[in-house]
């Protein structure tokens, strides 16, 4: 079975657990064992270190990568940022050698060393390419029948293709394959790839322009399919398109489309605990969740 | 600026990475075109004023679309890091929080709620591990940002 370090960021252990559950419980299930990453920071997010200090940052990012390396193994992350931020951090040292010598001079107080041997790979990455949609489609026992969802790709996972790219950038697919694997019917629609505008400065610094950047996708989510709900695998992705549609509901004009981190639903699927992997929400998931386990 | 954005003179202002950031909707925008304009120009009154380049959503689709090799994403963490030097009130309070926790996020205060998923109450990450944590503190001691402003950075 192949092996990775799950990396867990900070908004998934600290305000998302359910899907850390997830993760745990469903990537062994279709053949992806995960093991601990321990002693792991921020990764860091890129508001954060990379806004104020590069060196700084890269030590951070080096500090993590150091932990996957100490074990073998390459790392497997769920959030977009940590991937990106991790990706970009790692394609940076490895080119310049002088950063990489900066980097190990600032870990050295704390024993480690960064060499450059483990990789980070993104959670759709590791089901499609190692695990493989047909291996996920036989080891489900509930499978989504008459359910009709929609993706939400994570931004961060599609560009600079050439340093962490591992889908068609312009056309992705993945994430699709692997919902189709579970048995859902998957709806296009025009502004699929749209950012879900939630990372970054831009819903800090002018939410309500974020807010009504984000509305053009659920209006077209509207009027274009017959969603059930929306599968994201990125947890700003996932905290962001429901906190945006409760907002936009105080409008008057209902939004409630419930949102589901892949692990989640994969985890529903092969018939684990709702109340351990998708029991945190702000638009209610109850009821889509009875539709997939028949209980309704 | 000595950075990695690619080579921003090659820049001519044709607007591809405005085009498909998600920022540029603002009603104040973030217009990066402009950014490396002002960089070119050496406005710097006009440019560490300008709260613009924290809007970015990292996203990164303009360093992939522009047709000169230029580097946008990198321009505006970049700009973010000119401004941060030159003015400590632009220095994110996140840094803070990372350097106290490790996180950006409370982790070890989600007990309950990750007890109640089935999870063992604290993530196996630096918050398990004080003395790591002291260690982590160090480094980051060690590093220009931290030691330009260690009144932020306390124990």
């Amino acid at each position: 079975m192949p092996k990775y370090g799950l990396f867990l960021g900070c908004n998934m252990p600290a305000i998302r657990p359910d899907v850390e559950r997830a993760m745990r419980l469903a990537l062994p299930a279709v053949g992806a064992e995960v093991v601990d990453l321990e002693g792991c920071t921020c990764c860091p997010a890129f508001g954060t270190f990379p806004s104020a200090d590069e060196n700084a940052s890269l030590a951070v990012s080096a500090w993590n990568l150091s932990v996957a390396e100490g074990k073998g193994l390459d790392a497997v992350v769920q959030c977009g940022s940590c991937y990106s931020s991790l990706r970009l951090a790692r394609a940076k040292l490895l080119h310049d050698g002088e950063k990489r010598k900066i980097v190990n001079e600032l870990l050295k107080g704390a024993g480690k060393k960064y060499e450059g041997t483990s990789t980070v790979r993104h959670v759709i990455d590791v089901l499609y390419n190692d695990i493989g949609p047909d291996k996920i489609r036989e080891a489900i026992k509930k499978p989504l029948n008459g359910i009709h969802a929609v993706i939400q790709y994570p931004c961060h996972t599609r560009y600079p293709s050439e340093v962490l790219g591992f889908d068609n950038p312009g056309r992705p697919r993945m994430l699709q394959a692997l919902v189709e694997a579970l048995g859902a019917k998957v709806d296009s629609y025009s502004r699929e790839l749209q950012c879900c505008g939630g990372a970054g400065g831009f819903a800090r610094v002018a939410y309500q322009d974020a807010v009504k950047f984000a509305k053009k996708k659920f209006d077209a989510i509207k009027r274009e399919t017959q969603a059930d709900l929306i599968v994201v695998n990125c947890i700003t992705c996932l905290m962001h398109t429901e906190k945006v549609q409760k907002d936009l509901s105080k409008g008057g004009e209902e939004f409630s489309i419930p949102v589901f981190d892949y692990a989640q639903i994969l985890a529903l699927c092969l018939g684990f605990d709702p109340k351990e992997v998708a029991s945190i929400s702000v638009i209610p998931k109850d009821k889509v969740i009875e539709k997939i386990l028949g209980t309704a | 600026m000595e950075e990695d954005c690619g080579d921003i003179r090659h820049c001519f202002n044709c607007g591809t990475c405005v085009a498909g950031c998600p920022a540029s909707e603002a009603d104040n925008p973030l217009l990066i075109r402009r950014l490396v304009r002002m960089v070119l120009l050496g406005l710097e009154d006009k440019l560490l004023d300008d709260g613009t380049p924290w809007m970015c959503v990292t996203c990164t689709a303009c360093e992939e679309m522009c047709p000169m090799g230029v580097k946008p994403f990198e321009v505006g963490l970049a700009i973010r890091r000119w401004q941060s030097r030159k003015d400590e009130t632009y220095i994110p309070p996140a840094l803070v929080e990372i350097f106290e926790t490790g996180h950006t996020q409370p982790v070890e205060k989600a007990k309950e709620l990750r007890r109640s998923v089935g999870l063992e109450e604290v993530p196996p990450t630096i918050v398990r591990n004080q003395d790591l944590l002291k260690k982590f503190r160090e480094m980051l001691k060690e590093t220009t940002i931290v030691k330009n402003n260690d009144y932020m950075f306390k124990e």
